[in-house]
Order: C-alpha cells, then structure tokens, then sequence
C-alpha cells in the first residue's frame, strides 16, 4: 500500500471523519458547458449518470429527478459525471509572513495550516470527482500545479504542498496576470492567506471581479489576535526586515484595535466584491473554514 | 542582646548593589528577536517613556536581599550581651580590719570581698595574707565588665606590688586605712659559693678575682666562699657562681649552666648576646646570654687589664657581684597613697572586657539564609525565562 505523502499528518482522523458530511459547490452555475439554458430530459450522450444525490437546498429544482420522486416521495437529485465539472484553484500564500506560529506551540506556521485546509478542501474534490489545481505564490515560490482530478492529481499536489516554505514577500501583480489566465472562469478559488500583503487582497478582488468564485480564509496566529506578549520585547517583521523594540504592555491596546480594524476593512471590502471571507485562527480544526463554506447553514445561494 | 558588626568595613561590599540595578535596567541584552509578521499595526508613535522601567522587578529586589546579606556577611555579625549592670565591688586587702572598711565605705548595695586568688566574700577568711595586690587588681580589671565600679580598700603600707605602675581601665574608689601588710619572711643571707676553674695559663688572673671576693666579704663578712681548682676538677653541686679561665667550656660546665648555675667564661665569643658592659667608647667588653636555666658571660678576651679595661676600676668588684647576681628584684613595699592606680583610657576596640561579653557569631544562620534566598533567586529567575520563551 502506497502511503500517502503527507496526508496523514495533515487530516487528523476526526477532521477526515467530519469531512464526509461537506460537500464543495459553487453559488452560482452549477457547471460548465455540460448544462445549457434549455431543460431537456435528454441531456446529450456525453452526460453520464454519476448517482443519486440527496436534495438539498440550493440545488436547482429542474435538476430533481421526478421518477425518483414518485417512487419514494423523497427528492432526490441527478447528478452526471459531466454535470458539474467544476474546477477548484486552491492559491497558497507562502510569503514570510505565513512562517509566524505561536508562541506557544511553534511547529504550526500559519502556512502548516493553510497546508492543512488545502489537503482537506482537495479530499473533498477528489470524493466528488471534481477537478482542483494547486498554486502557491510567495517569494522565490511560484508553483502551479494544473487542474486535474483524479488520485493521482491528489498525489502529485500533496507532493507539491509538502514543498512549499514560506518566504519573501508576494510577487508584483506582473506575474500574477498568466495565473489569473489559468483560472477559468466559474472556476471556484479558495483563497488561503493572511493577507497582510495588499497585493494578495488585490488579486483576490481582481479574480472577484472577474466573476470567478472566490473564497478567501484569513489565517491569523493566536499571537496575532490576542497579543499576549509582556515587557519588552524586540519584534521582527519577517517579510520587510524591520526590527522594533517595543514595550509590550504599552502598544498592546493600540494594536489590537488598529489590527482588528484592519482585519474588519478587509472582511468588509471582500464582502462588498462578493467574496466569502472567514477568518481562521491557528489551532482551530482544519475543516472549520470548509465547514463554514460549504456545510449545512451556509449552502444558501 | 544588641547587634554588632565585628568588621564594619565589610559593609563597603555593598558597593556591588549597583550590578543588578545596572544589570535589570540595561535591557537591550536580555532581548531576544521575536518574529512577528503583524508588525506594520504597531504603531510607531509610543508615548516616551520618562520614567526609569526596570525589568522584572521582584527578581532584582530578590538579587538586592542576596548581594546585602552577602555583604553583611561579610562584616562578621554578631550578637552581643549587653552586660547587665553589675552591683558594684568593694574589695578588701586581707590584714584590714572588717568593721574599719565596712566603715570606710559608704555607697550601699556593694558587694564585699577579699581581695585575695578567688575573691572570696567577706565570710570567709581569706587563704593567706601575702596577696599579690597588683596582680589581682589587674586581674579583676580584666574580668569585670566596663561598667562595674570598684572600691578597694589598702592598708597605709602595701606590699604585694610588682615593679609596674598600676594602670587600670576601671576608675577605682582607693580607700586607705591604717594598717600594714605583714611583712614577708626576710630570706637569710646564704653563704655563696664561688667556684673557679682554671687553666694553668690563666694563674695571674686568679689575682683579680681575690681581690674581688675580699671586697665582697668586707661588706657582708663570710658569705662569699671562694673555691680554686683546675680546669679538671668538677664542680661542686651547691656552687652558685662559676668563672672558667679555660680555653673551652667542658661538658660538666655546660650541663652545670643549663641547670640554673650563673658562669663567667674567658674567651667567648657569642655576637649576638645582650652586652652586659661597655667601656667609654661604647665598645662591647661583655656580653651576658640565657642558657638553659642559667646565665653565661662571655668575655671576649681573657681576664687581664689589656682587653678588660674596667679591671682596674675601683667599683670592679661591685659590677661583677651585680652581674652574677642578675637584676634585683623590684620592691614590692610602698605606701598606699603613692601607688594609687593609674586610671588607662581602653587603648583597643578589642579590649579584654568586650571580648569576653558573649558574642555569639551569627554566621551560621546567616550562611543558611543566604543559601535559601540564592536557591529561590535561581528557580524564580529560570521560571521568568521560561515564561519569557515559552
């Protein structure tokens, strides 16, 4: 048995268990080029019949398998292999300032746990047969995994994750543009940063804009939030190279409100785009921000 | 109980409470770079800070208690008995007559004794009457706390003293009363052998020892017996006195000297004796040194007017009978009003009286302290920097 490169340790046990219950979809369209404006019984000889899924609701109601119905007064919805070929983009940011952890526990990063999520959201696509690509930007790091499905696409992009360190700081928006050509449209991105670089929030905008779904995760350290440092202390900005000493107790105040008003800036402009923002904090289970995406409560259009 | 330093100077250590002050304010060294990628949002503008923010103050207050007790150990501290004041001593000299000092003596609640070895009180009859006075004054002084007050009462004739003055740190009350210290038994004038040895060279200088011996008998008829013999004859056990006018001092001879006898010898060199005569020039013409038990003067040339010029003189007989004699023996009479002690000021810090007040060390506890605050210094000191990692 061919063990898994880095799975393991990236979904716990109890994170893959509640995993099954989630399913990914997009708000919008629920494909591509497989469904057209027409309602026809015969949908093309290319659509093949995947299975029967449960109704849920959100789902459009043509897709509801009326036989079905009949048979066993439950609703129950077709879904072909081809039906919602959708194509999941999960973006990286490996920029040095992913590489903070907390203090108290200092072999998680913040990009160990965008690592994490990204593993569990492409377990998710795999299950449904959709196909998903990796991209990771930061630094020196320009990775581009191509959209595939498949155990095998699953294989290649934990290979790919396990690589990833976090330095440098975002690449100028000259090189983003042929990823943001990769990404096709209708395509769901989640988007897996702490966007402190305003370039990162520029590209998530520019993907909005350009009607791809994109879910953005904030991912912050519990040091972040909370500031639990004391005294003083001498800080280092990993990504500018600044260094400041400071006097903890005295700039605590200040900066947990001029933090928590940008972070509250940053989930309001996304919002206004259109963009699904949750912020994620280190220590919390890999599958919360899925679960707040894509669980029960939140499938609404 | 009061609390001492024995050695104040040691509390000149505490210089070094300065270190950790300097070592708890100086805190660029103590930081560690901690990376923080939020660092954008702390602002810049920081009220100055005016006032002097030391880090971790109850570590250095703890490091303060440790340096200071440090330094207090070293100034040796001890714990002293304040002496109680002490009823103040009348003492009286055995031969006085009880009813006449206790008249004599007016300060109530003194206590009374003898001023005899021991100090009996004055119920007891006191062991002798012959007491060395002067020597059990100084004794008493010694003993007695420097705040006691003395009283003593002497007789108008004291004997008993030695030939010093007198100097007490106590100011004693001296109270004279009529009365005179018996009389120690007068020692009978023995008769003094004097034995000569001599070699058959040295025959002329047997004249000038004659002629001494019959001055010393003019004036106490009798009592110097002369004894000439050769060099080999041996010495007699009772001769007191000896002169060799040989070439080498015999083994008899020496063992004689070493058992308390007082010898003249002839050709003796020994440079490093205390001279005993000097002639006008300052010139050593005799040098005198212990040996043993008894006493050896050494001429350094043989007994004849060439090299002993004082040979001649008239009061030769005189010197030589004072020199084999040795230093008389100080009076030991005096009239009480004339030896009145001195009274001394408490020359050294150390003085007997304080030294003898009971001083218990505290160094001990002291150390013990000290240990306990360096272990507690060192866990709340590693706790703080794992606090401070973690």
């Amino acid at each position: 048995m061919n063990p898994r490169v880095g799975s393991p340790d990236l979904i716990p046990p109890d994170v893959r268990a509640r995993l099954r219950g989630l399913h990914l979809f997009a708000r919008g369209n629920a494909g591509g080029d497989g469904l057209g404006q027409h309602a026809s019984r015969s949908r093309g000889a290319g659509l093949e019949f995947a299975q029967y899924r449960a109704y849920e609701p959100g789902d459009e109601p043509r897709r509801i398998d009326w036989k079905l119905y009949a048979r066993s007064d439950r609703y129950f919805v077709r879904e072909a292999e081809r039906d919602s070929p959708l194509t999941a983009w999960l973006i990286i940011d490996a920029t040095a300032s992913m590489r903070q952890a907390d203090i108290a526990r200092p072999d998680v990063s913040k990009l160990d746990a965008a690592k994490a999520i990204a593993a569990c959201a492409i377990e998710l696509a795999l299950r449904q047969g959709d196909r998903f690509g990796l991209i990771a930007l930061g630094g020196s790091t320009q990775l581009l995994v191509p959209a595939g499905a498949g155990p095998r696409q699953r294989d290649r992009c934990l290979l790919e994750l396990a690589r990833i360190n976090a330095a440098g700081s975002w690449p100028g928006i000259a090189s983003q543009r042929p990823l943001r050509e990769r990404i096709a449209r209708d395509a769901l991105v989640v988007f897996l940063s702490d966007f402190f670089d305003d370039a990162a929030v520029e590209l998530a905008e520019l993907l909005a804009l350009a009607r791809r779904e994109v879910l953005t995760v904030q991912i912050l350290a519990g040091d972040e939030r909370d500031f639990p440092f004391s005294g003083g202390q001498r800080f280092l900005d990993p990504e500018s190279g600044i260094e400041r000493r400071v006097d903890a107790n005295a700039v605590r105040q200040d900066f947990l409100e001029r933090f928590g008003a940008a972070r509250a800036n940053l989930a309001r402009d996304f919002t206004a785009r259109g963009i699904r923002h949750v912020e994620h904090v280190l220590g919390e289970p890999s599958d919360a921000p899925l679960q707040r995406f894509f669980g029960q409560r939140s499938a609404r259009a | 109980m009061s609390f001492a330093l024995l050695a104040p100077l040691g509390l000149a250590a505490l210089a070094a409470l300065a270190l950790p002050i300097l070592i708890h304010l100086i805190r660029r060294m103590e930081l560690r770079t901690t990376e923080f990628a939020a660092l954008r949002w702390i602002s810049d503008r920081v009220r100055p800070r005016r006032r002097i923010r030391v880090e971790r103050p109850w570590l250095l207050l703890l490091r303060l208690a440790l340096l200071a007790l440090l330094a207090v150990l070293l100034a040796s501290p001890v714990m002293t008995e304040v002496a109680l004041p002490t009823q103040p001593w009348a003492l009286v000299v055995p031969g006085v007559d009880r009813a006449a000092a206790q008249a004599a003596v007016t300060t109530s609640g003194v206590q009374w004794h003898w001023l005899a070895p021991g100090f009996p009180t004055l119920d007891n009859a006191p062991s002798s009457t012959a007491v060395p006075v002067a020597s059990l004054l100084r004794q008493l002084d010694a003993d007695l706390p420097a705040a006691a007050a003395l009283t003593v009462v002497v007789p108008d004739q004291l004997a008993g003293l030695d030939g010093e003055r007198m100097q007490l740190t106590h100011a004693i009350d001296w109270r004279v009363v009529d009365g005179r210290m018996p009389d120690s038994a007068a020692a009978p004038a023995t008769p003094i052998r004097f034995s000569v040895r001599y070699a058959p060279a040295a025959e002329p200088e047997l004249a000038y020892l004659r002629a001494a011996v019959a001055a010393w008998n003019v004036r106490e008829p009798g009592r110097y017996v002369l004894d000439m013999e050769a060099v080999s004859a041996p010495i007699a056990d009772d001769a007191r006195w000896l002169a060799w006018l040989a070439p080498d001092l015999s083994t008899q001879a020496s063992a004689w000297i070493d058992r308390g006898g007082v010898a003249l010898v002839v050709n003796h060199a020994a440079s490093d004796a205390e001279a005993l005569w000097r002639d006008a020039s300052g010139r050593v013409l005799a040098r005198q040194q212990v040996v043993g038990r008894g006493r050896l003067i050494g001429l350094p040339g043989a007994l004849d007017p060439a090299t002993l010029p004082i040979l001649l003189d008239a009061d030769f007989p005189e010197r030589l009978q004072a020199a084999l004699q040795g230093a008389p023996t100080p009076p030991t009479r005096a009239h009480a009003g004339d030896v009145r002690p001195l009274h001394a000021a408490a020359t050294s810090k150390a003085s007997p009286a304080r030294s003898r007040d009971s001083a218990r060390p505290l160094d001990l506890w002291l150390a013990l302290l000290i240990a306990l605050l360096f272990l507690v210094e060192r866990s709340v000191a590693t706790r703080t920097r794992a606090q401070a990692a973690a």
